[in-house]
């Protein structure tokens, strides 16, 4: 029942329905829409010339010429100021003894050790029978 | 498309008139725009009730048709995509004024009756209009569209760009949900 009174229209709405204009408020209309067009259609009137191109191609030209010279500079920048390359701590620094033996000296180093002087400087420790503690170590 | 402008039909003559205006041809514009402006605004008038805020929108509805017609494809029927670009343009008027006002509906019957029978028909105009446009967009349209402007289903669906018998439980879900509402207000005032 339901089903079938929703196939029919709402009456109500035709309340909701336009004004139907009068023949002068149609040629109004008209001639306002025709009025704001003018403009748009002048321009498709006239044949886009190269300088046309040209400027509506300048703006996103120019931001991608920026955005290429920008990285660029960025990758100038880059290979002419190398980051220092890692400098490891040769064997005979791992050695070195210092007042609590070789594995502190290892460990104060500011570069990394290569394996090597870590292998030497953790037999000559385990040689020397001392195990550093954990506080050592860090 | 509608009553007046063929949708199930196209007009012969528009791609042509179409091509013309892309060239920038007033008398070929002026004559899409004497085609459909009637119409447009009637469907416009159906989402936002305001015959001014109505003339404003298919102005800018034509405008803005100019500014694309390059994006219509060469043959293709100028009414749905001019019908597509105006719904649209409608729901986003009317979001943007409901924001800036809130402004009661005109009334737009003569007022040969008593004062409180015009009063209580504004006020149902009000109510159905408020009801209408708590719709989700697509069931106000199919709406709007059919049953208040005539276009059949097939004209309805092409401008939405969706198969028929969707169109069709479009319908059929809004008109059951405006009844709910009306017979909500009848019942409570």
């Amino acid at each position: 029942m339901g089903e079938r009174k929703d196939e029919r229209p709402i009456p109500e709405l035709e309340g909701l329905r336009a004004p139907r204009l009068s023949g002068r408020d149609r040629g109004r209309l008209h001639e306002r829409i025709l009025l704001v067009a003018e403009p748009i259609l002048a321009r498709r009137r006239s044949p886009a010339t190269s300088w046309d191109v040209l400027a509506k191609w300048a703006r996103p030209g120019l931001v991608a010429a920026g955005v290429a010279l920008l990285v660029l500079a960025g990758a100038w920048q880059l290979r002419s100021d190398p980051e220092p390359a890692a400098q490891q701590v040769a064997l005979s620094d791992a050695l070195a003894v210092s007042e609590s033996g070789p594995v502190p000296a290892l460990l104060l180093a500011s570069n990394e050790p290569d394996a090597d002087a870590v292998v030497v400087a953790a037999l000559l420790e385990s040689q020397a029978g001392r195990v550093p503690s954990p506080d050592e170590q860090r | 498309m509608g009553p007046t402008n063929g949708g199930e039909s196209p007009v012969q003559d528009e791609p042509f008139l179409v091509e013309r205006a892309r060239r920038g041809d007033r008398e070929a514009f002026g004559t899409l725009v004497g085609r459909y402006a009637e119409q447009a605004f009637a469907v416009a008038y159906g989402f936002l009730q305001h015959a001014e805020d109505s003339e404003d929108l298919v102005q800018d509805a034509f405008v803005r048709a100019l500014e694309r017609i390059d994006s219509l494809g060469r043959g293709s029927p100028f009414g749905p995509w001019f019908y597509r670009l105006l719904v649209n343009a409608a729901l986003n008027r009317r979001k943007y004024l409901a924001r800036r006002r809130t402004e009661e509906v005109p009334a737009t019957t003569s007022s040969r009756e008593s004062p409180a029978v015009d009063s209580a028909r504004s006020e149902l105009r009000r109510h159905l209009a408020s009801a209408l446009g708590s719709l989700p967009p697509e069931l106000e349209t199919v709406v709007v569209l059919h049953d208040l402007e005539g276009f059949t289903h097939g004209e309805v669906a092409r401008v939405l760009g969706i198969p028929e018998g969707t169109c069709r439980s479009h319908l059929f879900r809004a008109r059951r949900i405006l009844r709910e509402l009306l017979s909500e207000y009848r019942e409570h005032g």
